[in-house]
C-alpha cells in the first residue's frame, strides 16, 4: 500500500496575522489620533469587543470594512 | 502634581509601576487633554459656532466649501468643529437644513453624524456624543492600565498605582487651557 501523501493544510491566519488590535494600534494602522477610533467606536462605525479585563479591542476585519477593502 | 497615594506614601515598586505605565501610555496623557479640551471648547462655543453658521448659510459657499456626501447630495461646510468634522448647511425649501459631516480621509468620504433644522440642537448632540466618546476612552484606558500592571507586577496589588494614574489622565490639562480653568477642572472628575 502506497503511503497517503501528507496535506499540508492551510490555516485560515498567518500566524503574524493578528486577529485584533488595541485601540492605539487601530489609530497608527487607520493613521488617524486615538479619539477618532473612539469615536468611531461610539458611533458603532467601528465594533469591537473586550478581552478578560474590559480592554477595547477591534477586529481586523472591522478595520478593513472601515476602509472600504472588505 | 499632588501625591495621590493619599494616606502613605508609594513604595519604590508602587512609584515604579507609576513611571511605568506613565512611559507606556505617555500618548494618552498627551492626547486625552487635548482631545478634551477640543470637547469644552465646542460645548463653551455653541451659540457663536450657530451665529458663525447662521452667517455662513446667508451668504453664497464658496465652491471649495461645497461637498458631496455619499447618497446625500450636496452640503456646504460653514464652520470647523473638530479634528476633520464640521457644521454644514444647504438650503431648503422654507429655510436651512444643518448637519455635522466627518470626512474620513482614509476612505475619502464625508459623513453625516446628525442633522436638523436648529443648527443649536444639532450641535448639542453632537456634544453630547464626543463626552460619551470620552467616556469610552476612559473605560478603556482604565482597563489596559489595570491589564499592563498585572502583567507587569504578577502578585502584587497595584490598586493604588492604577487610581493615581486614572486621576492623573483625567485631571490632565490641555498646554491651551488657562490656569483659572486647570483651577476649575481639579475639583472633580469630569470627562
Amino acid at each position: 500500500m502506497e503511503p497517503i501523501p501528507k496535506t499540508e493544510e492551510q490555516p485560515a491566519v498567518t500566524p503574524t496575522e493578528r486577529l485584533a488590535y488595541s485601540v492605539q494600534e487601530s489609530a497608527d494602522l487607520l493613521g488617524v489620533n486615538y479619539f477618532s477610533v473612539y469615536r468611531l467606536i461610539q458611533r458603532g462605525k467601528l465594533k469591537v469587543c473586550r478581552a478578560l479585563r474590559g480592554k477595547l479591542l477591534v477586529p481586523r476585519e472591522e478595520l478593513l470594512k472601515l476602509l472600504g477593502t472588505q | 502634581m499632588s501625591n495621590r497615594f493619599d494616606d502613605r506614601r508609594p513604595t519604590v515598586l508602587e512609584e515604579q509601576a507609576h513611571a511605568e505605565a506613565s512611559q507606556h501610555f505617555a500618548e494618552h496623557l498627551e492626547q486625552f487633554p487635548v482631545s478634551r479640551a477640543a470637547v469644552e471648547r465646542l460645548e463653551r462655543n455653541i451659540a457663536k459656532t450657530t451665529l458663525a453658521a447662521n452667517m455662513a448659510a446667508s451668504k453664497p459657499t464658496p465652491k471649495e466649501n461645497i461637498f458631496q456626501v455619499y447618497g446625500d447630495g450636496q452640503w456646504h461646510k460653514s464652520v470647523d468643529l473638530i479634528d476633520n468634522i464640521c457644521l454644514c448647511h444647504r438650503p431648503i425649501t422654507g429655510g436651512v437644513e444643518y448637519a455635522v459631516v466627518e470626512h474620513f480621509p482614509a476612505r475619502g468620504t464625508n459623513e453625516i453624524w446628525n442633522r436638523g433644522w436648529n443648527a443649536v440642537e444639532v450641535l448639542k448632540v453632537f456634544a453630547q456624543e464626543q463626552r460619551q466618546a470620552l467616556q469610552i476612552w476612559t473605560e478603556d484606558m482604565t482597563a489596559q492600565v489595570k491589564e499592563f500592571l498585572v502583567e507587569k507586577y504578577p502578585g502584587q496589588d497595584m490598586s493604588r498605582v492604577a487610581d493615581s494614574f486614572m486621576h492623573r489622565f483625567t485631571h490632565a490639562v490641555s498646554q491651551q487651557h488657562s490656569p483659572s480653568h486647570e483651577q476649575n477642572h481639579n475639583r472633580g472628575i469630569r470627562i
